[in-house]
């Protein structure tokens, strides 16, 4: 035994107790680092020496320095933050979205409402320009707020195409940069200490990564780590990064969506494979909410106009001799959209048939080659239901030409009915005098009449522009609606004759009447009030004076609160749609709920990330209470082990003065 | 509650928690600043909805409020209007009993010709009035210019029949229908008609009444005279054609009774003379009653039997015309009340969409406020907590 030995063991003490403060205090300087996992000294005895006495301990040695860490935590803590992010981006556009849609007076609800009601200073005083001045400012108040509404939902397309170029961008930087690190860790792994600070920066790379897309994380026994992303394309392998790229959508280019570039090979990522990552939350909103949201507003947008506008046509306008109102509401056309990959340049196009039954969606029309030709299917993408159309077919209101050159086979269409209605809306009039108040037929009863019956409404329905105007001369035949009709003509000629029936609450309509021809120019709709009695004679025919006339106008006020948008006929039923108010109502509703569920899953899913991250810093983190009584506790070994070199220089002395 | 607690964890989850605090203060006090529970849809949605409806409600209410306010100026001033023409039918009605003063020379006669004519004008002007907005008051469904215009043969009804009606949700009248209220009052006494022929100077016919309804046929009689003899007897005709009443004794003033009908002839009928009672119709225009109300009077010449046959007529018409005229104001009149009546419920439906819509997005202030309190309060531990936490360290103790 030397003096030598209590030396060494001295010395080796005081090494490791430096080993072990220096970790504390790399835990201490890195407290606040972003990812790190705080790191200790692993001390191991440095064996024992063999004497006839026993073994006698040759102190400590320095193992390694090791990191606190957690696969599994880690691993739910980037899934966790991965899914965190997805329902905060969405939840963010979706309150964007929300804004589009005020409530109350800013809202499109009330505007359209009050373009209604101004018609009632119309119908009050058909000649007075200044109402119909109001109505024309309220209709393009209305038109306006329909554009901006528009115009918005676009910015937002926009905005979240912009957004997800530049998080594509960065993902791809985070994933070079896993595959960087992947490397040095595999060369650094090779000297047999693991690199704690590597693994915690590739770590932090990785979550922060999740935070853009959600990626599978498998561990290569070397040290790297495989990156695989939309269940199953490699985004990183060892130290090669496969780049994410947007792709422009193949109908409509100013959407993107998601591929990645597999050394020039594109294989796309549909939004239904990302689960997780602030670019699946855009995605869905892209290409669920803001469709939804710009087909529901395109729909009332259409509805609305094309009701009007069709009111307008059956009127009679303000000018001089006066003729059929031109359309009051311009709003952007419906469109087809090709596929980009399309084989073949198929002639297809669609047009507003019925526009109170458009519904709020698009639609995809494939030339199905197992289809006989000139039958095609077409699947509603609201719903996904899907029918069989041909040339002519007519579906909710819109009505599907398809001309030459016939589509391709697998040939592929988007027809977009209402999509671009409300962004283009505009007022298509501008001269006070071509609101058509008057309506072109006027009823009259003859003063002898003994019923009750008077006019509740009469408007025309269909405008036959070769026809003569005829006038229809109804004599009741009994007490309980039948009657028999003449039509004569300006000369007081009989053109045609027949016997209908009246019941209450069905209007009569000039055109059910047989025989049907010849025409008249104006088939009309008769709603009585009251009971005819038999020999009550009433006559409609030409409004004389169109001036002073109201029914065109009460007519068009009346579309206000009818069912004009969604009406759906089921089995030959027609069910009726929702008035303007109510679209509106339940446009807010919807979005309202939409953006309340996506703030509740953000909400439980940054909860849920929060907790996961706090489990994996309680597990990893650094807590400066430990670090400081850790400092204490080695600085007291190191202290302890300086006195051992003393205590062995002191015997060194006494040795040398025994000697001496 | 895991085991350990990293420092950088702690200070962070306490920055949130401030955060977050100070986010429902901020919420509670958006809220409390503007009084509304919902300022966005996602607020709220069910509520967000029904306030709109309750708003568009509210609007419908108003605007329907507009229609009847224009259907009360017409109404009010067309009754006015009517009862102003009532006022000039009594004058001319005065006049005409006036004349049927024997004692009357044809020149005073004449001069009540002048003061119906003069009434017979104020009335025109009354039956265009206007209702000062560039419309008629008895425009009916519409009339281009004045309603009532001078034509050959009488006054002649320019419009269209009917009313104009204000929009369906309240279906007022806008404009009386000025051919119901001027034009086409019932002839002779509603039922039937006397007039006495061509060339009939001794005698006249009254305006008769219905004795038994339920034998009336809607037949025209005629009732032919003849003398013999010094005996004055007549003969009925239906629609021409004889009946059993061939040559009954006439004496004058007494009643005759045909089919339900029941009339006096009275004076002295010459061989030849005819009088003709045919059923009703509804043509009897306010403007030609005046109009052959003034010709007679300025007739001069006329025997007394005309002369009486004259007046009966001329009051007979403009007490129908008169009839015809109070009917339509009574209507009016009735329309006002219905109005008035529209207008609270309306006034009723308006409140009814306000409250609503405060209930569905406005703020329960008492409910708000102690919100706020409380979330102050815990906006206040927040800080304390957090100050006293974070001032906590061993750090502290070893420097000591």
């Amino acid at each position: 035994m030397s003096a030598n030995a209590l030396m060494s063991l001295g010395i080796r003490a005081m090494n490791a107790n430096y080993a072990a403060l220096q970790a504390t205090g790399h835990n201490i300087a890195n407290a606040n680092t972003e990812g790190y996992s705080r790191q200790s000294v692993v001390l191991e005895t440095n064996g024992g020496q063999f004497t006839g006495a026993g073994f006698f301990g040759k102190g400590v040695n320095v193992a390694t320095v090791q990191r606190a860490h957690s696969e599994f935590l880690t691993r739910e803590a980037a899934t966790s933050k991965s899914v965190a992010a997805a329902d905060e981006a969405r939840s963010a556009q979706l309150t964007q979205l929300e804004k589009v849609f005020p409530l109350g007076e800013a809202g499109l609800g009330y505007a359209a409402s009050q373009m209604f009601n101004a018609l009632v200073d119309v119908a009050n005083k058909p000649s007075d320009t200044s109402s119909r001045q109001v109505v024309l400012a309220r209709a393009g108040e209305f038109a306006s707020k329909l554009a901006t509404a528009g115009g918005q939902i676009e910015t937002l397309q926009r905005g979240v195409t912009e957004e997800l170029k530049a998080s594509v961008t960065q993902a791809n930087m985070l994933a070079t940069r896993v595959a960087e690190l992947n490397q040095r860790i595999a060369s650094a792994t090779g000297s047999g200490q693991t690199p704690n600070d590597l693994l915690d920066q590739r770590d932090q790379a990785i979550s922060e990564l999740s935070a853009y897309v959600q990626v599978t994380r498998i561990d290569a026994g070397d040290g790297t780590v495989s990156l695989f992303v939309g269940g199953g394309q490699k985004l990183v392998l060892a130290g090669q990064a496969t780049p994410l790229v947007t792709v422009p959508d193949s109908y409509d280019a100013t959407k993107l969506q998601l591929g990645v570039n597999d050394s020039g090979s594109l294989r796309m990522l549909s939004q239904e494979l990302l689960t997780g990552g602030s670019i699946a939350g855009l995605m869905r909103f892209q290409n669920e909410d803001l469709v939804a949201a710009r087909n529901q507003l395109g729909q009332l947008a259409a509805a609305v106009a094309g009701s009007v506008n069709r009111q307008q046509a059956l009127g009679l306008d303000g000018s001089q001799p006066p003729g059929s109102g031109a359309p009051l509401l311009a709003v952007g056309a419906p469109r087809v959209l090709p596929a980009s990959g399309n084989s073949g340049g198929g002639n297809v196009s669609i047009s507003v048939a019925e526009p109170t039954e458009l519904q709020a969606s698009d639609y995809e029309l494939l030339a199905d080659p197992s289809l006989p030709a000139g039958s095609y299917t077409l699947t509603r993408l609201s719903d996904g239901s899907t029918q069989t159309v041909s040339n002519g077919s007519v579906v909710d209101g819109m009505r599907i030409t398809i001309g030459a050159p016939a589509p391709a086979a697998n040939d592929r269409f988007l027809l977009q009915p209402v999509a671009m209605a409300a962004v283009s809306a505009s007022l298509a009039m501008e001269n006070t005098r071509g609101l058509a108040a008057a309506s072109p037929v006027a009823a009259t009863f003859d003063v002898d009449n003994i019923g009750t019956a008077s006019v509740s409404a009469l408007s025309a329905t269909a405008v036959n522009g070769a026809a003569a105007p005829l006038t229809a001369t109804l004599t009741f035949t009994d007490d309980v609606g039948s009657y028999s009709w003449e039509l004569r003509d300006a000369g007081n000629a009989l053109v045609r004759s027949g016997t209908g029936s009246w019941s209450a609450g069905n209007p009569i309509r000039s055109d059910a009447w047989t025989p049907a021809t010849p025409a008249q120019r104006y088939d009309w709709a008769l709603e009585l009030n009251g009971v005819p009695r038999s020999g009550d004679v009433l006559t409609v025919g030409a409004t004389p004076f169109p001036a002073s006339d109201n029914g065109n106008a009460r007519a068009m006020m009346a579309l206000g609160e009818a069912g004009l948008v969604g009406q759906r006929t089921v089995g030959g039923t027609v069910v009726p749609g929702a008035s303007v108010t109510d679209a509106y109502a339940n446009m807010l509703a919807e979005i309202g709920v939409r953006v309340q569920g996506a703030e509740l899953a953000a909400q439980q899913s940054a909860t849920i990330a929060d907790q996961a991250d706090a489990d994996l810093q309680s597990k990893v983190g650094v807590n400066l209470d430990e670090e400081a009584a850790r400092l204490i506790q080695f600085q007291q070994s190191y202290q302890a082990a300086a006195k051992m070199l003393q205590v062995a220089q002191s015997l060194f002395d006494t040795l040398l003065q025994a000697a001496g | 509650m895991s085991l350990r607690i990293s420092t950088r964890q702690l200070a962070e989850s306490g920055i949130a928690t401030l955060q977050k605090r100070q986010i429902e203060m901020s919420e509670s006090q958006e809220q409390l600043t503007s009084g509304k529970r919902v300022a966005r849809a996602s607020d709220d949605p069910a509520a967000a909805a029904r306030a709109e409806r309750a708003l568009a409600g509210e609007m419908r209410a108003q605007t329907s409020q507009r229609a009847v306010d224009a259907s009360r100026t017409a109404m009010s001033l067309s009754e006015t209007a009517m009862g102003d023409a009532l006022e000039l039918m009594q004058q001319a009605r005065e006049a005409m009993v006036a004349a049927g003063n024997a004692s009357y020379s044809d020149q005073e006669r004449r001069n009540l010709a002048e003061k119906v004519k003069a009434i017979r004008n104020q009335l025109l002007t009354v039956a265009n009035r206007s209702d000062g907005a560039g419309s008629y008051l008895f425009g009916g469904q519409g009339a281009s210019t004045q309603p009532f215009a001078d034509a050959p043969g009488g006054v002649a009804y320019r419009g269209i029949s009917g009313e104009r009606r204000t929009e369906e949700g309240t279906d007022l009248p806008l404009t009386v229908n000025g051919d119901g209220v001027f034009m086409t009052a019932r002839t002779g006494n509603g039922v039937y008609e006397t007039r006495a022929g061509a060339g009939v100077t001794a005698a006249w016919i009254d305006n008769g009444q219905v004795s038994d309804p339920a034998a009336l046929t809607g037949s025209t009689y005629t009732l032919q005279f003849s003398v013999t003899a010094g005996a004055t007897t007549y003969a009925v005709l239906r629609d021409g054609n004889p009946t059993a009443v061939t040559a009954a004794p006439y004496t004058s003033g007494q009643d005759i009774t045909v089919d339900g009908m029941t009339f006096r002839v009275s004076g002295t009928p010459a061989a030849g003379d005819s009088f003709t009672v045919a059923p009703s119709s509804s043509t009897l225009s306010i403007f030609d009653t005046l109009d052959r109300a003034v010709a007679q009077l300025a007739t001069g010449g006329r025997s007394t039997a005309q002369i009486a046959q004259g007046n009966t007529d001329a009051l007979r018409d403009i007490d129908q015309s008169m009839a015809q005229l109070q009917g339509a104001r009574a209507v009016a009149g009735e329309m006002l009340v219905r109005i008035e009546g529209e207008t609270s419920r309306l006034a009723d439906q308006k409140l009814a969409a306000q409250e609503q819509r405060a209930s569905a997005e406005d703020l329960d202030m008492t409910e708000a406020i102690s919100k706020f309190q409380s979330r102050q309060t815990g906006y206040d531990a927040a800080l304390k907590s957090y100050s006293m936490v974070q001032r906590l360290s061993l750090f502290d103790y070893l420097n000591a």
